[in-house]
Parts: structure tokens; sequence; C-alpha cells
């Protein structure tokens, strides 16, 4: 029964939106409905809830007048949304060092929701989270857009290298440096490191 | 446990869940949409906050259809006397004309009353030898380009620098703007016009009012509008209020533009059928209250350039000069070369 394997709808690519948004424009606005939410999350993370929202904005408004710059050949948009959210983050990098520092001063009281089953978690969360976020402030900022493309984007490293706009052996190194980099500074007071 | 399990945790307690303001996001990118259509379509450009940019659309479309031919016709009304010009700029007659049009906006700024208005429509308008041939390009007023050396109106020089185009106008008025516009196109302007928003009620009162017909009754308690469904003859602030109406239709940005180009092909038509002196001579009373010139006009040759356009039933190609997002800040915009340059060596050499 082949008719009942094909799907009522067929969900549209990213690329074919953005191809049809190039003679119909409003078509981009189905772009903003799959992503804005994803992209918000990720900002928020990083720049806290009232810049991200207006970053996911400004994210969808370079994104549609560079949709003539899309290659068609990539069904998936994550990448290069991202890529345009990373550029735009790093235009604040002070205020987000700035936010990670603040973490690593008082608890996580700007958080939205801190779950309570994570309080004890084998490790104590609450020593160990000063500790990556004051890592986290100090890798540059090549560094970091490596490593949270794929620990809070959940991106591959083929995503990544296309996001950044670099070769997928520089996101490996970059991606080993950063994790390194915090490692170091969580080994100095966590003893289960070693055990891993 | 593992860093990078740490790192995903420590993400989650930092995620927010994304507000309603999103809606205003999208809204965001809905005007830009309707923005990046007028701009790839027709000459209606800008990404202003909607409302505004309607007007801004009605406004320079009727500048360049209405306003041209009858403000320059405005002289042979005797409203303005000027001494005709002496120097290199004459009109030329029979000959190929270039006309620089600014769409300006008249908020004079609290700090400094005295201040510039600021161009948000530039359209370059070539007018053919035999009249019956008009391309008006647009140059989107976020296009950057070098800015030359400007005298401003307090008489300082403002040395060469980039800019958004429509800061040339702000900078040093009328001339500043075309010797901005003369060097990014390579094109010489003849003459250089600005026509401010405020005029679209004057206009449309002067013309006797425009028929609109409309597909349902409207009721439209914020902007005061009641309609009847088909056709109504509009006044001045009704047009107004029509042109800004937001919560009819499907409530989008294209349905109001599309609104706003059937006002103003309403207004084209009753302009074309204006054919007695007296009625031409109101409206260029009218339209002349919202517009500045360049000093350098010739007053005969602009009669007969009025006459001409309106006798030969001149045909307006609308285009917008090629772009591409500006490298080093994508909310700007650049033009695309050699695109560009071909479009002006040929509106010049055509």
């Amino acid at each position: 029964m082949v008719s009942l394997m094909i799907p009522l709808a067929t969900p549209r690519l990213d690329s074919d939106l953005i191809a049809e948004s190039r003679a119909r424009p409003e078509a981009f606005a189905a772009l903003f409905d799959r992503y804005a939410s994803m992209l918000y999350r990720y900002a928020s993370r990083r720049l806290g809830p009232e810049v991200a929202e207006d970053l996911v904005g400004e994210t969808f408004l370079v994104a549609f007048r560079r949709r003539d710059l899309y290659d068609l050949t990539r069904p998936d948009a994550r990448p290069w949304l991202f890529g345009i959210v990373s550029k735009l983050v790093s235009r604040h990098h002070r205020d987000e060092a700035a936010r990670y520092r603040a973490l690593t001063r008082s608890p996580l009281d700007d958080v939205a929701e801190s779950p309570a089953e994570r309080v004890e978690d084998g490790v104590s969360a609450s020593t160990v989270r000063p500790l990556l976020a004051a890592a986290l402030a100090r890798l540059s900022k090549g560094d970091r857009d490596v490593l949270l493309l794929i620990a809070w984007a959940d991106l591959s490293y083929d995503e990544v290298a296309q996001a950044l706009g670099i070769p997928v052996g520089t996101v490996r190194s970059r991606l080993n440096r950063a994790r390194r980099k915090v490692r170091e500074s969580l080994g100095h007071t966590n003893p289960l490191r070693d055990e891993e | 446990m593992d860093d990078l399990t740490m790192l995903r945790d420590l993400g989650r307690d930092l995620e927010h869940e994304p507000p309603a303001g999103l809606a205003r996001q999208r809204r965001r990118l809905l005007d830009e949409v309707a923005g990046g259509r007028r701009r790839r379509l027709t000459w209606f450009t800008g990404g202003r906050p909607a409302g505004w940019i309607a007007l801004a659309a009605v406004a320079v479309v009727t500048a360049a259809l209405v306003v041209v031919p009858t403000v320059l016709l405005r002289e042979s009304t005797g409203l303005h006397l000027l001494t005709p010009p002496i120097g290199d700029r004459l009109p030329k007659q029979g000959q190929a004309l270039t006309v620089l049009l600014l769409g300006s906006d008249r908020r004079p700024s609290w700090d400094d009353p005295g201040s510039s208005e600021r161009s948000d429509l530039m359209i370059l308008l070539r007018l053919s030898a035999d009249r019956k041939q008009a391309t008006a390009v647009s140059l989107p007023r976020d296009s950057m380009v070098q800015i030359p050396q400007c005298r401003s109106a307090d008489g300082r020089t403002v040395t060469a620098h980039t800019d958004m185009i429509n800061q040339a106008y702000a900078i040093g008025g009328l001339a500043c703007a075309r010797k901005t516009v003369e060097s990014a196109t390579g094109v010489r302007v003849d003459h250089a016009v600005a026509i401010r928003y405020d005029g679209l009620a004057k206009l449309v009162d002067a013309l006797g009012g425009v028929a609109v017909t409309l597909p349902r009754a409207v009721d439209d308690p914020k902007s005061k509008l009641r309609l009847p469904a088909g056709r109504s003859v509009i006044d001045g602030e009704t047009a107004v209020a029509y042109a800004r109406l937001r919560y009819v239709g499907d409530g989008s940005d294209i349905a109001r533009i599309k609104r706003n180009v059937a006002l103003m092909q309403a207004m084209l038509k009753k302009v074309s059928r204006t054919d007695n002196l007296a009625a031409l001579a109101a409206l260029v009373r009218v339209a002349a209250t919202s517009v500045t010139t360049d000093p350098a006009l010739d007053l005969d040759a602009l009669v007969m350039l009025a006459a001409d356009v309106q006798r030969a039933g001149t045909r307006v190609t609308a285009l917008t000069v090629p772009w591409r997002p500006y490298e080093k800040d994508p909310n700007r915009i650049e033009w695309k070369q050699p695109e560009a340059a071909r479009l002006f060596a040929r509106l010049t050499g055509g």
C-alpha cells in the first residue's frame, strides 16, 4: 500500500521555504514560526531574556535580508540561523561574560526555573556551577561559540562549521580547547573528575 | 559527570521560555517582509514603521506623477516669481531630464527647531526627451554611500564620509542630497525636489476627493473611518484614515499597501482627468505648500515640461537600484556592482 506511506502533508524543507520567500517574501514568516522559540531559548541562556527577545527579532531581519545568499542545497536552516545568532551575540560579548561572572558570585537567582530534582545529583550543582560559569566567562569568543553551539544548541560538528563558516577541523580544535579549559577550572575542586 | 553534561544542566537552568514579546518580533519581521516586497517590486522603499510608510508611499507616488509636473507648472500660476537662473543647469527643452525626488519627513527635532528634515525616500526620475517615458529608480534610504563634502545649513563644512544616503539631506539639504546622488550614481541631476508627507490630505481635497471601492463596509473606531461597501468618494481626512486603516482585511501590511496603491491610482485617475487650468492651478497651489525645489528653475522650460508630461501621457517604469546587505552591517545595504552602475548608465544612455 504505497499510498499509505505518503504523508498527507509533506513537511516542507527550510530550503524550500527560503526559495519560495525569494519570490513571495511573506513565506519567510513560516521560518520564524518554526525556529524563533528555539533561537530564543538559546539566546536567553547566553544573554538573558530581555536581550534575547530583541536578538531573535534581529536575527530574522538579517536572515530575511540575506535570503538570496542562502545555499539552497542545505535543507536545514538551523546552522545558518544559529550562525547569525552567534554573530549578534558576539556584539554583546561583554554583557555575556558579565552575566557568567555574576553567576560565580551569587546563587542562580535570575534563573527561570530551577528543577528541584536537580538539587542532589551526585556532584553538588551549586559548587560546580560557579566554576563552570567562571570558565565560560574566560573563554575566547570563538571557543565559546563552538562549545555552546555543541552543548546548548545541539548542533553537530558539521553544522557548527557551517554556522560559523569555519572548517570542521577548527571546530574540533576549538571544542577541545574549550572543554579542556572548562575541565581545568572544575578540576581543582572536583574530585570526581578523575574517576570518569 | 561529564563536563558537557554539567554544561547542559547549567544551560537548562539559565534558559527562559519564549515570552509573548516574540509576537512583537514576528510583527517586526512582517513589517520588514512588507518593506522587502515594496523594495523589490516598486519604489515605495524604506522599512519605516507601517502607517507612516503607507503615507510615504502615497505621497511619493503622488510626488512623482502628480507633483512634479504640477509643481513645475506652478510657476506659470504666478504663485512664485523666481529670478530666472543663470548657470549651467538650465532645464533642457526637448532633451532628457533627470529629477531627484525626495520624500521628506517634517518632524523637527525639539532640541533644534531649525533642524533639518529627514529624507526617507529618494527617487531618481528620468524623463525621456519626448516625455513619453519616465524611469523612476528608487534609492533605498539605508544605502551606504560616500557622502561628499557638503556645507550644512548653519555654514559648517562636513567632510566626506561613508554613511546612509538619507543623511545627505539631513546634513546639507537639497544641495547635498543632489551632490551625493550625483557622485554615487554618476548621473547628472538637473533638478532636486523635496516633498513633505503632510500634503496627502491636502492633495486629495484639492482634487475634490477621490473614489475608492471597498469590498465590504468599514466601521473602524480606531481610525474613525466609516464607509459603506462599494464605491465612495472620500475627502482628504478620510483618505488618510483609509491609508492608515489597520484592522480591516487580513490586517496585514500587504493589505494596507494594496489599499494605498488603490488610493494612489484613484488620485492619478483624478489628476489625469483634470484638464481645466483652474483646477490644475488649485492643485498646484496645494502641492506647492508641501514642496521645496532647488532654486535653479527655468520657468518657461518647466512650464513646457509640465505641459509635455500632461500631453504625452507619460509611462512610468519603477525600479529599485540593485542592492545587497552591507558587508559591515547587515542592517544596512549597499548597491550591487556592477549591476547598479549598469543601470545608471542605461538610465542616462537611453
